[in-house]
């Protein structure tokens, strides 16, 4: 099986492992071929980012004569905008997808946590270990400080441990639910009494929280963790949890391999896809990176069955919607617009974050979806998210209804939606406000009126919530 | 229910509003709204408050009277026996509930103690999948209540039949022949339109409606995705134009909870033919510094419920409306080091509502047998729960949802609508 690498398969590799492409980008993509690209993607260091660094240094900095700055870094919208910020201009797209994976994986809510800049910190450690050793990120999130906040660990002390983090660390990002006993639950709570943190105090808002290992506050007695006897500490525990086996192999590379695929691929793998994925997973130290150059790759990537059958997240609609319109953005409108969407991006209402796929769709969502992409293409003002019709249909030609569908599909990656979709969008553009039609002309006032329109129904349609 | 109100409807919307927009609703909206608004089956709400996070029973009704409760399980965090407000001389409500004990006294209120099921799964989130689809063995896909609808209300042409007050639709009512609809605010609750060219906002609508009725040779995830956006266009046209007189007739406190139930109250009085409505209320999962945080739980749900009947009794709305609660689990009885409580099983659940006789339903928990894990051992099957509603208040074939043998609890007067 060989992969026909054409502007589809390049449009379907950049909403995968990014969050959508621009035409300019996908000519890019086309030319260099299916290896190069995919190496662009994965082995992104080499790729120069400095400019998106250099737009947030000033868009965190306090700018005489502004009296605060655009990404307010010290309230939790502030560190909303920034994240999405870097997801949207971002020239590296896989670093930020893994991170926003690891953000989903691993969730934490600044309800509970309080510290905006713990919340802050976590996400830069998952950006850290983007696509590092599984070993390396397991260990990173469970002293991270955030995370001890939100499950609880810091207060787990010898004696009476809090079972909440030992259980999620296996039920949700290791193992999967059926993969442990209760008696595991307690066991493992015991190896991790005492990683807590120090400095959690209100006096500075619960910013300044720094990881502790308090020996005192260590269970030092024996434990028996999924058929392992010894005197465990937290760092053991890890060990044991990612070396565990069945008799279908390594059970945390099959957990990982099982959720790798389904976010980036499509659901319920079948068997010999985790087989192979878990193989890398083997092989390569448990290489995260090892399994995505590998999985962008596989032929059953790019299979018709794999293409627009995942939904797309809110914040995946939003920035796709931001990167495809090449919007300007200070990024007010998506991040105001995220509750309403079902996605309180750092704020998830339990430790497993939300379920996804079809859950992000309802009726309550799908207006809140058309809302904000209302806002985006309606702002005919100089301030906040807006679009220039000009850039956006230049070169094409405009001379009826139908051209002025074929001007736009490319960019939204529509140009396969069904002769009735497009029927209807034509429709639209050549209807009078009284519904009768031969109204299009290629004027600017007219253009105003329906190019707007035609592409909020293009970024409303069922098409454009999948990826 | 006046002529006049019924000709709104058929005028407001099942001609002029949603033929226009939704052909699929045409024809049998209006015939809907007909039978539905006729006294008898289609007269009686359920809404059911999921309480998200595993509540804490124990704090909740409280075993005041056993010693193992404040001498050994709950020294720091327990609820002081000379506190609670007493129910039966051995259990009494956590103080902070006056609302629900106005409900107990006024005889609209009962307590299903010790709910849970074989084998209590202390996950909390294959826990909710079990409660959410009455199934502990998770083959069924559907909700428990999306079986009830598929069975009851497909293809009664109401878009509005049930709908979640809440930013997602929780399992319970996942069905596959209807969608249950589902927001937190009306006046968001429909298609934008592009504001600086009004006259341009029937196109942009009637594309919206149009891209999403497409015609689709095999089924796709397309399709799932358009049958929704049609169900929201075709709800919103139904909720914009009915639900506008609503002036509520109680104080509701400022929590999302009471903001929900407000919503549901408004469109009861709407008379929309709704029956289910969901709402959820999210924190419980207590696990540290449990105390503060919970009685503020337990009083905004309280309070909220109470505000919820008053205004309904303020509307001449309530004989036809009952409240389920419903939580994944209870808590630990041990409290744990840091002030809180770990995951558990048996839990508590409340029926409000004139239908709801007044009692306690199931034993009283049990401090002194716990399993092996410290939790309480689970005394009433939730499927007896679930099916004395759909019994005798959904008047539906309980074990035809949830299969046979569950004993009903009888604390609904199946007569009493």
């Amino acid at each position: 099986m060989s992969i026909s690498w054409d502007r589809e398969a390049a449009a379907h590799l950049a909403r995968r492992a990014g969050f959508g492409a621009t035409p300019a980008e996908l000519d890019a993509y086309v030319g260099i071929g299916l290896d190069a690209t995919v190496d662009q993607f994965v082995h992104y260091e080499s790729i120069d980012n400095s400019a998106l660094e250099a737009d947030l240094q000033n868009l965190t900095s306090f700018v005489p004569p502004a009296t605060s700055p655009v990404y307010d870094l010290s309230r939790i919208d502030g560190v909303r905008k920034w994240f999405l910020h870097r997801m949207t201009f971002t020239k590296r797209p896989l670093e930020e997808k893994m991170t926003y994976l690891w953000n989903l994986w691993w969730t934490s809510g600044i309800s509970k946590v309080q510290g905006v800049t713990l919340m802050l910190n976590q996400n830069k450690t998952m950006r850290q270990y983007a696509l590092g050793k599984f070993d390396d990120i397991v260990l990173a999130v469970s002293q991270d400080p955030a995370m001890l906040v939100w499950l609880d660990n810091y207060t787990s002390r010898v004696g009476r441990p809090n079972e909440n983090y030992a259980r999620e660390l296996m039920e949700l990002f290791t193992l999967g639910v059926d993969n442990y006993t209760q008696t595991d639950v307690t066991e493992v709570a015991r190896a991790l009494t005492g990683w807590t943190v120090q400095g959690y105090t209100g006096a500075d808002n619960y910013n300044g929280a720094k990881f502790l290992d308090n020996a005192q506050a260590h269970d030092n007695g024996t434990k028996r963790i999924l058929g392992q006897t010894g005197n465990w500490n937290g760092r053991d525990a890890i060990r044991i949890i990612l070396e565990a086996s069945d008799s279908q192999g390594s059970v945390s590379g099959r957990f990982v391999a099982r959720k790798l695929w389904t976010f980036f691929a499509y659901h319920d793998p079948p068997e010999w896809v985790i087989d192979e994925l878990t193989g890398v997973y083997a092989s390569s130290g448990r290489s995260i990176r090892d399994i995505m150059d590998h999985l962008f790759r596989m032929p059953e990537f790019y299979e018709p069955h794999a293409r627009k059958v995942l939904v797309r997240s809110p914040v995946e609609y939003a920035v796709a919607a931001l990167r495809q319109l090449e919007a300007r953005t200070d990024m007010s409108v998506p991040v105001g617009d995220l509750i309403a969407m079902g996605q309180p991006l750092f704020d998830p209402l339990d430790a497993k974050g939300p379920e996804g796929d079809m859950a992000w769709i309802n009726t309550g969502t799908v207006f809140a979806r058309a809302s904000t992409t209302n806002k985006f293409v309606t702002n005919r003002g100089t301030t906040g998210t807006r679009i220039d019709l000009s850039q956006l249909l230049a070169g094409k030609t405009l001379t009826t209804a139908n051209d002025v569908v074929n001007a736009l599909i490319d960019r939204f990656g529509l140009s396969d939606i069904p002769p009735q979709t497009r029927a209807v969008w034509a429709k639209f553009v050549d209807s009078k406000s009284d519904g009768s039609r031969g109204y299009w002309q290629n004027t600017s006032a007219q253009t105003d009126v329906k190019v707007r329109g035609l592409i909020h129904l293009m970024l409303t349609s069922s098409d454009y919530h999948l990826c | 229910m006046p002529m006049d109100r019924r000709e709104f409807l058929f005028r407001g919307i099942g001609v002029a509003t949603v033929s226009a927009m939704v052909p699929r609703f045409a024809v049998a909206g209006a015939r809907f709204f007909e039978e539905s608004l006729a006294p008898g089956a289609g007269g009686r709400v359920l809404v059911v408050v999921e309480l998200a996070g595993g509540n804490d029973g124990l704090n909740t009704i409280v075993p005041y009277t056993d010693p193992l409760y404040s001498a050994t399980f709950r020294k720091t965090i327990g609820v002081p026996a000379d506190s609670v407000l007493d129910l039966d001389g051995k259990l009494g409500m956590n103080p902070v509930m006056s609302g629900l004990k106005s409900l107990w006294d006024a005889g609209r209120l009962a307590v299903v103690e010790g709910v849970s099921y074989p084998n209590p799964n202390l996950s909390h989130f294959t826990s909710r999948d079990i409660w959410h689809t009455a199934d502990p063995a998770l083959a069924q896909r559907r909700g428990w209540l999306g079986r009830w609808a598929d069975a009851t209300l497909a293809g009664n042409g109401n878009p509005l039949s049930g709908c979640a007050v809440s930013q997602s639709l929780p399992r319970t009512l996942l069905a596959d022949k209807v969608v249950f609809p589902s927001f937190t605010n009306l006046a968001a609750y429909a298609y934008a339109t592009d504001g600086s060219n009004a006259s341009d906002a029937a196109n942009q609508i009637n594309g919206f409606v149009a891209q999403n009725s497409i015609e689709h040779e095999i089924a796709t995830r397309n399709e799932l995705i358009e049958d929704v956006a049609r169900d929201a266009a075709s709800s919103s046209a139904t909720l914009r134009q009915v639900t506008s007189n609503y002036a509520p007739k109680a104080v509701y406190p400022n929590n999302s909870l009471a903001n929900a139930l407000k919503l549901c109250a408004e469109i009861i009085v709407g008379n929309l033919g709704t029956q289910i409505l969901y709402v959820t209320y999210g924190g419980f999962d207590n696990h540290s510094t449990q105390k503060a945080a919970h009685d503020n739980l337990l009083k905004a749900v309280s309070d909220s419920i109470k505000a919820f009947f008053d205004d309904l009794d303020g509307q001449g709305k309530s004989s036809g409306v009952l409240l389920m609660t419903w939580s994944e689990f209870g808590r630990r009885v041990q409290e744990n080091s840091s002030l809180g409580t770990d995951h558990g099983t048996a839990g508590v659940h409340f029926v409000a509502g004139n239908a709801a006789i007044r009692g306690i339903y199931g034993p009283a928990p049990n401090l002194s047998s716990l399993d092996s894990n410290g939790n309480l051992k689970w005394q009433t099957d939730f499927r007896s729960y679930y099916g004395t509603v759909l019994r005798d208040w959904l008047k539906t074939d309980s074990a035809a949802i949830l299969g046979p043998g569950y004993p009903n609890l009888g604390f609904v007067n199946a007569s009493s609508v």
